[in-house]
């Protein structure tokens, strides 16, 4: 049955589904999970979104991506920052004075995440999780 | 002045008592707006009976009466009040005025710390916020945007149709603003104890709406079983106020509201209560007419005594 869902709902249930399983699931199982109504390219556009959020995490399932919720400290903090950005709206500027407070343990930490070579086909510029 | 002052303090008590019993037989849109609304009209009657019944012994005050030019022995000799009556008024709005300011901080406070809380629940950004706790527990907290936040536990006990309808239950507490209507309700019987058993009716009534809203999303029987899943819940936070805690409330009327036919609009019985505020209303205008007609026959006695 699909009737009233309102916008950000769909979000919703599939988080909902992703906690109420005990594995990671690949976007078929989401979209079962959640009611088979819904086309596999909208769950997908449903979990990139998520994942950019860092509301869920990542992991290689044979040729398909797995997805998997997350709230530990880390990836709080993380989400936190992630909203702050985008509220501040210029991104380059609130990086900069970011950058700017850091201590040298915390910048050679992010020079190395930043220049570590990217795993073919994933994009390291979407992980913001722990 | 006569009897008029005295009936909206009547006609409150009267919808203090009648008005959650006939709610139940009502939707629960219509019921919530009545009570919640209706309750803040009754109250309102209330206070401003024992206003003008107060008023007329404090305006005997020397300094008061000098200034606004009225005699105060006219004023004695007509007022009908009896002056025990008329302290009393004055002693009761002193003290609800401070039951209700006191009310009105207290939800104030719980309003901003909901707010601060659905800004910070993980994860950020979304609607949906989870609680690492194994308890089923759920519930709405109000702010901008407002969050459902449900604990794992109850994510992992729920079917896909009674996750969906525990999203629709606490959304539709969000959508409706319910806990602004639950706000009028605990004002309502701060400024006015003959109305204390509003809070509870509106309470139960906006959870029957929720109710009834998610049994549009899917079947009534989903809603039903989320709601007994639910209802072993008693860790939901009920310090903030403002929080709808879904299964805290009398889950097993509820229940059986899902399971009976939809309530119809009755309209004898919105009638009735809407009447019972429309006759207070109309007692206060009257009661305070009068109170002008015997000023002004006060201050025309003191013209007359100072020409």
């Amino acid at each position: 049955m699909q009737t009233r869902r309102p916008a950000g709902g769909l979000e919703s249930e599939v988080l909902a589904a992703l906690w109420a399983a005990d594995r990671p699931l690949t976007p078929g199982e989401v979209s079962d999970a959640v009611g088979g109504e819904l086309a596999y390219t909208t769950v997908q556009t449903i979990l990139t979104r998520l994942h950019r959020k860092g509301a869920v995490v990542r992991e290689q399932a044979g040729r398909a991506h797995a997805y998997r919720p997350v709230i530990d400290d880390a990836g709080l903090a993380a989400q936190r920052m992630r909203a702050m950005l985008d509220r501040g709206g210029d991104h380059a500027a609130v990086l900069t004075r970011f950058v700017g407070t850091l201590t040298p343990d915390d910048e050679a930490t992010l020079a190395k995440l930043l220049g570590a070579p990217a795993p073919p086909g994933d994009r390291p510029a979407d992980e913001v999780d722990s | 002045m006569h009897a008029s002052v005295y009936l909206p303090l009547f006609i409150a008590g009267l919808f203090g008592l009648t008005a959650p019993r006939l709610a139940l037989r009502l939707p629960p849109a219509a019921a919530t707006w009545l009570l919640s609304v209706g309750g803040l009209i009754a109250a309102a009657g209330a206070a401003a009976s024992l206003t003008l019944l107060g008023f007329t012994l404090v305006a005997q005050a020397q300094p008061l009466a000098e200034s606004g030019h009225w005699s105060i022995t006219a004023l004695r000799h007509e007022d009908p009040v009896l002056a025990p009556v008329a302290a009393a008024s004055i002693v009761a709005v002193l003290v609800l005025a401070v039951r209700f300011i006191t009310a009105g901080v207290r939800r104030a406070c719980a309003l901003l710390a909901a707010h601060r809380l659905a800004s910070g629940l993980p994860p950020v950004g979304q609607e949906l916020a989870v609680l690492d706790d194994p308890a089923p527990r759920a519930f709405a907290v109000p702010g901008r945007p407002g969050r459902i936040a449900m604990s794992t536990g109850l994510l992992r006990m729920l079917r896909r149709d009674q996750r969906r309808a525990v999203l629709a239950h606490e959304r539709s507490h969000l959508s409706h603003r319910h806990h602004l209507h639950q706000t009028a309700a605990v004002l309502a019987a701060a400024a006015n104890p003959l109305l204390y058993r509003l809070p509870a009716a509106v309470a139960l009534s906006v959870e029957r709406w929720a109710d009834e809203d998610a049994a549009v999303t899917c079947d009534r029987r989903s809603v039903v079983e989320a709601l007994t899943g639910i209802a072993t819940d008693t860790g939901a936070p009920r310090r903030s106020g403002v929080i709808l805690a879904a299964g805290a409330n009398d889950v097993q009327r509820r229940v059986r509201a899902l399971q009976a036919p939809v309530a119809r609009l009755s309209i004898w019985r919105v009638a009735l209560l809407v009447g019972l505020l429309v006759v207070a209303v109309v007692a206060v205008r009257e009661a305070a007419q009068d109170t002008e007609r015997l000023f002004e026959l006060a201050q025309a006695a003191y013209r007359s005594a100072h020409r």
